[in-house]
């Protein structure tokens, strides 16, 4: 009895099983768009950001677990001033420079983190290291407006999750300190995040 | 005080020139007027970037070099005697600290891409480095003049190319070299330059460029231009001039030069 049992129940047991696992998802580039702000003279944000964000991301909603790897090319930033105009360059190819960016020499940014608290189903907090210019320091990640569900654009064929992610570092931190002061030294970013189950 | 300290006009001008004059001042007597330059340059590099080097990139490198160039320039000032073949070697040695400093960027572009501005970088450091080793490192009015009008442009040149730190440290090596000359043209005396100083200017500078043009926007043909300043800081001056006129034409020769480099990094943006 107990041996005719024991199939019974491993079998059952597996639908539940599979939903516990760790489940890896595929960041969705078009949708993943990470923005960054700062103080300009004391007076007004300015906001930019990296058109193109990639990465892959696990969750296991039942563990309260899940982990992310993000990978931005630096040279896609964009501040909204790509032409140049009667200056001999503009905002955006001074921000590829070593100035800031330097994208020639450190083409890539990557955030790698850990979910650590959780908000129901729902990761609330990532703490990660940011590797920029090729420093690499700590920064976390706040978590707002996750959901997942299945795709309404595939009729439902496809599963993702999305939501926005806020933080904040000093920029001075990974060695960008020019014109710390008349550029603020503090940064927040905050990303747009959708990623699709593999 | 921090506010004056964090104008970028202080950090690479006024506090590299005043630096520079100190330095100038006290260590004439001993032949090491031309360290001038290096104090210049150490100051703006304490307001600007500070001395940490990890991670080790681009812009280190050439600030470690810029802190190595004064060392082998005293050791060639005092125990070698300047020679064709010294000075052949130091411009090898100066396309090899090129290499070390670009190879890591370079190496991550197509081969296509890399050759033209890893070619430009190698010649120009070659060249600049064993023309002025050879043909200005005698002459302390001429070298001085040559490295204030060569900061100058290429400090100027790299701002045009997007890159203002490259910009402030070539002003401060072009203030540095304007406190070597300035002192000779209020004396009236010429200073020791040497491989102290023609060192200590044409390693960071060229440098600088180089890397204007390979990180920032700087054109490789405005590197080439900045390339041939010290041959027009070697021109003709009237032998009988006095020391100052010589100064005032020599850097003039240059800063046309300069002038056209600058001219042309500005009208290379799309």
């Amino acid at each position: 009895m107990h041996s005719k049992l024991t199939p019974g129940l491993i079998a059952a047991a597996l639908p539940l099983a599979a939903t516990a696992a760790p489940e890896s998802f595929t960041v969705d580039p078009y949708h993943s768009i990470p923005y960054f702000e700062v103080v300009h003279l004391n007076t007004s944000i300015i906001r930019g950001h990296f058109e193109k964000m990639t990465g892959k991301m696990t969750l296991d909603t039942a563990a309260k677990t899940g982990s992310i790897e993000l990978s931005i090319p630096t040279a896609t930033v964009s501040s909204g001033d790509p032409d140049k105009g009667s200056r001999p360059r503009s905002r955006d190819e001074h921000l590829r420079t070593p100035d800031f960016f330097n994208v020639a020499e450190f083409p890539t940014m990557t955030y790698k983190g850990k979910a650590t608290k959780f908000n129901g189903d729902h990761p609330a907090t990532i703490e990660g290291e940011l590797t920029l210019l090729g420093v690499t320091k700590p920064v976390t990640l706040t978590v707002e407006r996750w959901n997942c569900g299945p795709d309404p654009r595939t009729q439902g064929k496809r599963y993702f999750c999305g939501g926005n992610a806020t933080a904040s570092f000093k920029r001075s931190d990974f060695g960008m300190k020019f014109i710390v002061g008349a550029v603020s030294d503090e940064v927040k970013l905050w990303t747009s995040l959708e990623a699709f189950r593999d | 005080m921090n506010d004056l300290f964090s104008n970028p006009a202080v950090q690479g001008g006024v506090a590299p020139f005043v630096a520079g004059l100190i330095a100038a001042i006290l260590l004439g007597r001993f032949r090491l007027g031309g360290l001038a330059v290096a104090a210049a340059f150490a100051t703006a590099v304490y307001f600007i970037a500070g001395f940490g080097f990890t991670p080790l990139t681009a812009t280190r490198k050439i600030i470690l070099l810029g802190f190595a160039a004064p060392v082998a320039g005293i050791v060639v000032d005092f125990a070698f005697r300047p020679t064709r073949i010294g000075s052949a070697l130091l411009a090898v040695a100066a396309a090899a600290a090129a290499a070390w400093v670009f190879w890591p960027v370079l190496s991550q572009k197509e081969f296509a891409g890399a050759v033209l501005p890893g070619a430009t970088a190698l010649l120009a450091a070659a060249w600049v480095v064993g023309f002025s080793e050879q043909r200005l490192a005698g002459d302390s009015v001429r070298t001085a003049a040559s490295g204030l009008a060569l900061g100058l442009g290429t400090g100027v040149a790299a701002i045009f190319g997007a890159a203002l730190t490259y910009g402030l440290y070539g002003v401060a090596v072009a203030a540095g070299s304007g406190a070597f000359l300035l002192v000779q043209m209020i004396t009236g005396k010429r200073s020791y330059a040497g491989a102290t100083f023609t060192l200590s200017v044409t390693v960071v500078v060229i440098l600088i460029a180089a890397a204007a043009m390979i990180l920032a926007e700087l054109p490789w043909y405005s590197v080439v231009v900045l390339a041939l300043v010290p041959v027009a800081a070697n021109l003709r001056v009237p032998a009988g001039a006095p020391l100052w006129l010589q100064a005032v034409l020599s850097s003039l020769y240059g800063i046309v030069v300069a002038g056209i480099a600058c001219a042309l990094a500005w009208h290379a943006g799309g």
